[in-house]
């Protein structure tokens, strides 16, 4: 699944800058991501790991620098912004469903309202997607009603539901209690496997070493190491990554 | 009492004046204030300008202001409509700024989070605003929402003055000063009845309204 | 602040002699009514309480330009002042010991009947409805209520055209006895607009939201001479509105006290007149009214 039709990274980031005020959150971003590939970024905490993420789908705009997904620039703001986002998928770490609607309106609300398509065969797909992630028992609940890991894979549903040609996780599995990590790892492993293109902010070592085709690691707003993930682990080559790994590991 | 009771045909007529001046300035100011609210929550600039520029400019001057300039100003603009049009114009424009805040910090009260998963899903702005952050503002907004239309139905008094007459208002001043009625049991029995009426019947509305948006969650 | 008040009192003394000396003579000799010294009354009378008390309590219009007005200065003038004051001084009171108390119409019998003043001179009409609740002297003066158009109205000649231009918005002042009579002339109830004040009418007339304003004759005169030929009064007065002076229900000595006093000094009346609203071009110096019976 790493073919290259039209020889163009999927994602592309290249001289990315961006400053929260006086922060300069993200420094001389290049990264390249192609159609099928899994990579994770790793990172200390205001390594800029998570704006990276959320910059790919522009909800956080870039300063300087430019994105692409799938060959097109990613616009400013309007029509042609949206049009783009529904076909990059999010799974925040809050799980963010929406709070007034049934899990099954969860995940029929944006192929319904962007995709234009009948509510029956949005819900039919929706119920499909929910057996895939595992709570098509729980289509009828409010968010309120269900574990955060139940959440979570709703959440998934949810962006599987656009069809998207990348999903974007920003620390999936940091807001759960640990017993329910693993649910939905397992169902990203699933995800990865079936050829999905991801970029994962996330923690979790044995996810990276399961599904992971690189591992990045950032540290200061930049980029400091890109390798495979048992590379990463085993042999790093920077000190910061070195300093990073130690402390995580010894947990 | 009396002095109710035998022009009771000239309360009724002024209480549905008013209610008809409530009603129009209800039909006008909710969506007006939806509007400016959502002017002042997009990301484009000059509508947030705009938004501000709004409410910055109606909020802060008295309502007799506003309906004066309705009244008078426009027709000086050579704007030429019926005081009763003015009349409601200027209460819908007023009241749409106390609207606009309202349904604003309903907006404020939804998590952040549900507006970028709308995004995230390629709901524009408008669609996450419809769909996803005011059904969920909707709860929070009910009572201060409540508060502001409240005010606009005893607002609307101030209206009768401006060239519509015959109104609750009105009607009271007619009775007491050309007719010669008693001030007290006209204002209090006849006129303050009325709006308790309109008043009232609005509280208990939005209290239904209250109760059920709070248990749909 | 003691300097600065000192400099603005003699800031104002240096404009009010410079404007004293401008005026003419007539208005100076106007302003000075005859007061009685120490006048007798039998004990227990309206009378006698005054003139022991000192004071006047009087009702009177702050907002009416030639009735009773509020000057830059915080005095009133006006013919009801003026009338007031010729009463006072019959009363042994001096102008300036009169109490003026600002009263709108809507509360002339509130005032009189929670004796907040000792009488009411105030553009008011006398009708029936209000001696239910008073009394009144006088009348002092007989207004009628006429029509006020734009120049250049060829449709409107007098109340009888309302009914026959349907579309004819005519403007009156709420709760005024003028919006209550103009009714019967209108063809419906949505011809007439209603404002608090006459010069609010006076601005819709100008703007083209009104095509008619209607009150007394007085009040419309002064709006035509100063609207620089823009407007004009047309048809005859059809309205008697005379003007009485409202007090105490029942208080018969009172009344006839104030009509004696007026009928004795109808030379001041006159006078009074021609200083205030007798200045406005196109009025007639009225005739005093003969009085009617006190009850």
């Amino acid at each position: 699944m790493t073919s290259r039709p039209n020889g163009e990274p999927l994602v592309r980031l290249s001289g990315v800058d961006k400053w929260f005020g006086e922060l300069h959150v993200l420094q001389d971003i290049d990264l390249s991501i192609d159609r099928g590939e899994v990579v994770v970024v790793i990172g200390p905490s205001g390594s800029g790991k998570s704006t990276l993420c959320r910059a790919i789908n522009r909800l956080e705009p870039i300063d300087k620098g430019e994105i692409t997904i799938d060959g097109a620039r990613l616009p400013d703001e309007g029509k042609e912004l949206a049009r783009l986002r529904a076909d990059v998928g999010m799974v925040f770490q809050s799980f963010n469903l929406f709070a007034h609607k049934t899990v099954l309106e969860n995940v029929a609300l944006g192929p319904v309202k962007v995709r234009k398509k009948s509510k029956a065969e949005a819900e039919g797909r929706a119920r499909e997607l929910l057996e895939r992630v595992g709570v098509a028992s729980q289509a009828d609940k409010y968010p309120a009603q269900l574990s955060g890991g139940q959440q979570q894979r709703v959440a998934i549903a949810r962006a599987l539901a656009m069809e998207p040609k990348v999903m974007l996780f920003d620390e999936p599995t940091s807001a759960l209690d640990p017993e329910m990590i693993n649910e939905v790892l397992d169902v990203m492993v699933g995800l990865a496997k079936d050829g999905m293109t991801m970029v994962v902010v996330t923690h979790e070592m044995g996810f990276a070493r399961r599904a992971a085709n690189r591992v990045v690691f950032m540290d200061g707003g930049r980029i400091v190491e890109t390798a495979e993930p048992e590379t990463f682990f085993t042999s790093p080559q920077s000190d910061r990554a070195k300093d990073f790994l130690s402390k995580i590991l010894t947990h | 009492m009396s002095p109710v009771f035998d022009n009771i045909d000239q309360f009724v007529d002024g209480f549905l004046t008013s209610l008809e001046i409530i009603l129009w300035a209800l039909a006008g100011a909710l969506p007006l204030g939806v509007l400016i609210a959502a002017c002042r929550v997009s990301p484009i600039p000059p509508l947030r300008a705009f938004g501000t520029f709004w409410v910055t400019t109606f909020r802060n001057t008295p309502l007799t202001v506003v309906l004066f300039f309705c009244a008078f100003g426009f027709p000086e603009l050579g704007i030429n409509r019926s005081f009763f049009f003015f009349g409601v114009l200027g209460l819908v424009l007023y009241t749409s700024a106390f609207v606009c805040e309202a349904v604003r910090s309903g907006i404020n009260s939804v998590p952040a989070g549900q507006a970028e998963a709308a995004r995230s899903i390629g709901l524009n702005f408008t669609q996450g605003l419809r769909y996803v952050v005011l059904p969920q503002a909707l709860r929070t907004v009910v009572p201060p929402l409540g508060s502001v239309l409240i005010a606009m139905m005893k607002n609307s008094a101030v209206v009768g003055a401006f060239g519509v007459g015959g109104d609750l208002w009105s009607t009271g001043a007619s009775l007491t000063s050309a007719q010669g009625y008693p001030t007290f049991p006209v204002y209090v029995g006849g006129v303050a009845v009325g709006y308790l009426i309109i008043t009232l019947t609005a509280g208990a509305l939005l209290q239904l309204l209250e109760r059920k948006v709070a248990i749909a969650r | 602040m003691q300097f600065r008040r000192t400099a603005l009192v003699a800031a104002l003394s240096v404009v009010a002699l410079t404007a004293a000396a401008c005026g003419d003579d007539a208005e100076d000799s106007a302003a000075e009514p005859t007061v009685a010294e120490a006048p007798e009354f039998e004990a227990g009378t309206t009378m006698a309480e005054i003139a022991e008390a000192g004071t006047l309590r009087v009702g009177t219009k702050f907002d009416q330009p030639g009735f009773g007005l509020e000057n830059l200065e915080g005095e009133v003038e006006g013919f009801d002042v003026e009338v007031a004051k010729i009463i006072a001084g019959a009363l042994g009171i001096a102008p300036e010991d009169i109490e003026w108390v600002q009263t709108p119409s809507s509360v002339r019998e509130d005032v009189i009947e929670g004796d907040e003043v000792d009488m009411v001179v105030a553009t008011y009409t006398i009708n029936d409805k209000r001696k239910e609740r008073i009394s009144f002297a006088g009348p002092y003066y007989e207004a009628g209520q006429q029509i006020m158009v734009a120049s250049d109205n060829d449709e409107i000649d007098g109340p009888e055209s309302l009914k026959e231009n349907p579309d004819a918005k005519v403007c009156s002042v709420t709760g005024s006895t003028p919006a209550e009579q103009i009714k019967q002339y209108l063809a419906s109830p949505d011809q007439l607009t209603l404002f608090d004040e006459y010069s609010q009418c006076a601005d819709s007339l100008r703007n083209g939201q009104v095509d008619a304003v209607t009150t007394d004759n007085v009040i419309l005169l002064g709006f035509v001479s100063e609207s620089d030929g823009a407007f004009k009064l047309v048809g005859e007065q059809f309205t008697q509105e005379p003007y009485g002076i409202g007090i105490t229900k029942g208080d018969v000595a009172f009344c006839e006290f104030i009509n004696d006093t007026l009928q004795e000094n109808e030379d001041a009346y006159i006078e009074a007149w021609e200083s205030t609203a007798g200045e406005v071009e196109g009025t007639e110096t009225p005739e005093l009214p003969e009085p009617a019976p006190c009850a």
